[in-house]
């Protein structure tokens, strides 16, 4: 993408041929053409294309309508992977930010290798899903697995990590918990670091609780970073697939199937890339109402405040 | 305080008992670090040392938690019998590529973004923050389809252009913010001596934004590098393959190979370790932007 700039020459003219606003639109022109290309176009393609019959062999395409959408909506596999997603994101999200907030609380004090900690929590976050996915797949393991070892040598039976239904969502959401808490402490103990002492000493000369000094002091100054933590984590719990595919592949029986797995088994399984774009759809739709949703709730908070 | 006007001896209990709390406090708070620290660690600490069992001392039952003997051969064995290195060479390429033009397209339109004032610019930054919302599954659907046509599927050129388009918009959240918080003289002077804007650009905003574009760097190649979704849709063979895909090989319908597994997942954790060590900063920078402006 060679976009010429015309580069006048110097200081002879000091006025470009150009005229700012053409020369701001050339300079975010590479950038816009290749996310139109590479971003913009095929979401609208697959957006059409949810209206069609889809799959990739058959050059002849019908019109449905919504009908792929009404399918989707009614099908028991979506249904499924909605309350799996529903399950996943609002358990992962609470625990999250409950576990998050609590240790980032009783972290925020001089203490001795905190520095360290603060490095170490960055780890999780950011290293592959795909390898968090296999390694708790290794630790889930049934026979050779550790959380099985060290359950039998108390004495306990074993816990079907994978194999179950019920426990396999859970062990998802363990490992979903223990890849994206540390980003929330250090997002709280930065918060907590910039509360202003002048608010929390009066609370304690008064007499308050930490309890109360928590609820009624640190939380509302905290609210601009809880913002952006729950933007954050809805926007990414809504994303997750990695974690699940290497974990459990959306298995047993469709136990863990979180939305964007239903799309991918559509779409690559069942080469149904008309249902697939629906179900993504639909997961975009729903992202996006959340996030409208966060949006207006800080906008209602102040205008009922003023 | 005015714990002075009260009678001595219970000043004296009162301070000892203060004691005695702050002193449970701490102890409680080393507690949880420690703790923290633990469980955070714990499970990379757990894959390390299963790539050093060797395959005897993996399938031992009951678990032996510290393995009786220490060996390379599971990494060994990635490298010979798994042809690991073309999919760690695929992964390489992909990621600096990417970074490189995520920063070279990134910067000007960040630029026209933070210093122009264009219509339509409010509607451009908005979709930007959508678009970071966007399912990638919705996006890999759609691609498959397109590059399959232009025949293009399992070729690092996919994945590259994929990723560079998926990562612009949190590039230009970052360094537009960067530019906004420069001073303007800087770049004024430099146009009324009869500089282009290009040239500001490269030789006089870009050194001033430096932590920026370490930034944006940082985050697009760790978030490549650990791309799992897209490399599986659009990639079927070494040709193009990255290490996340490769990971998959190691479960066959026999079960998984975890020995060679934890290898190969110790070795893509090993450049995530390296940025947070040295880039700790620019790495939380990185990824709060996006949330934080919008």
């Amino acid at each position: 993408m060679a976009v010429a700039l015309p580069l006048h020459p110097r200081g002879r003219r000091p006025r470009s041929p150009l005229t700012t606003r053409q020369q701001g639109y050339l300079l975010a022109a590479p950038a816009l053409l290749i996310m139109i290309a590479i971003f913009v176009y095929p979401l609208a393609y697959s957006f059409v294309m949810s209206f069609f019959q889809w799959d990739l062999s058959a050059r002849s395409t019908t019109f449905l309508g919504l009908a792929n959408y009404a399918d989707t909506l009614t099908s028991p596999s979506f249904d499924q992977s909605l309350r799996n997603q529903i399950i996943f994101s609002v358990v992962s999200l609470t625990t999250e930010v409950v576990a998050g907030m609590s240790i980032a609380l009783l972290l925020n004090s001089k203490l001795r290798g905190l520095r360290i900690a603060r490095t170490l929590l960055l780890i999780p976050p950011m290293i592959a899903p795909a390898v968090v996915g296999l390694n708790f797949r290794w630790l889930f393991n049934t026979q050779y697995g550790l959380f099985d070892a060290l359950l039998r040598t108390a004495g306990l039976p074993p816990i079907p990590w994978l194999s179950d239904p019920n426990w396999a969502l859970a062990s998802v959401i363990i490992a979903d918990v223990w890849q994206n808490t540390p980003l929330l402490v250090l997002l709280f103990l930065a918060g907590l670091q910039s509360v202003p002492q002048e608010p929390l000493e009066a609370a304690a000369v008064d007499g308050a609780s930490a309890w109360r000094t928590f609820w009624e002091i640190i939380l509302p100054l905290l609210r601009p970073v809880i913002f952006v933590a729950l933007m954050l984590r809805i926007i990414d719990t809504f994303r997750t697939f990695d974690v699940v595919w290497l974990m459990t592949q959306g298995g047993p029986g469709g136990a863990t199937t979180l939305i964007t797995v239903n799309a991918y088994l559509l779409a690559f399984q069942s080469v149904d890339f008309g249902h697939a774009a629906a179900v993504s759809y639909i997961a975009l739709i729903i992202s996006l109402l959340l996030m409208g949703a966060l949006y207006g709730v800080p906008r209602l908070w102040r205008t009922s405040a003023a | 305080m005015s714990d002075h006007a009260l009678p001595r001896p219970w000043v004296s209990a009162a301070v000892r008992s203060r004691r005695r709390r702050i002193a449970i406090g701490l102890a409680a708070r080393y507690s949880v670090l420690v703790l923290t620290i633990i469980i955070t660690v714990f499970p990379l600490v757990w894959l390390f040392l299963t790539s050093l069992r060797s395959s005897a001392d993996l399938f031992a039952v009951p678990v032996h938690i510290i393995p009786e003997s220490v060996t390379i051969s599971q990494y060994i064995n990635i490298f010979r019998q798994y042809s690991l290195a073309d999919y760690v060479w695929n992964t390489i390429i992909v990621s600096l590529t990417t970074v490189i033009f995520v920063t070279v397209l990134a910067l000007p339109c960040a630029y026209a973004m933070a210093r122009f004032r264009l219509p339509g610019q409010k509607v451009i930054l908005s979709l930007l923050l959508i678009m970071r919302m966007i399912p990638i599954v919705a996006l890999a659907i759609p691609l498959f389809a397109v590059f399959s046509s232009f025949d293009m599927l399992d070729t690092v050129w996919a994945l590259i252009l994929t990723h560079t388009a998926a990562k612009l918009p949190v590039a230009i959240w970052l360094l537009m913010g960067f530019i906004q918080d420069l001073p303007k003289e800087v770049e004024e002077s430099a146009q009324v001596d009869g500089a282009s804007i290009l040239r500001t650009l490269v030789q006089i905003v870009s050194p001033m934004i430096a932590p920026g574009l370490g930034a944006s760097a940082v985050i697009t190649f760790l978030f490549t590098w650990n791309d799992f979704l897209i490399a599986l849709t659009l990639t079927s063979s070494t040709d193009a393959q990255t290490l996340p895909v490769g990971l998959t090989n190691f479960v066959t319908q026999y079960g998984i190979d975890w020995g060679p597994m934890a290898a190969a997942g110790v070795l893509m954790v090993i450049p995530t370790i390296i940025f947070v060590w040295f880039a700790q900063g620019l790495l939380v920078k990185g990824l709060v932007t996006g949330a934080v402006r919008g």
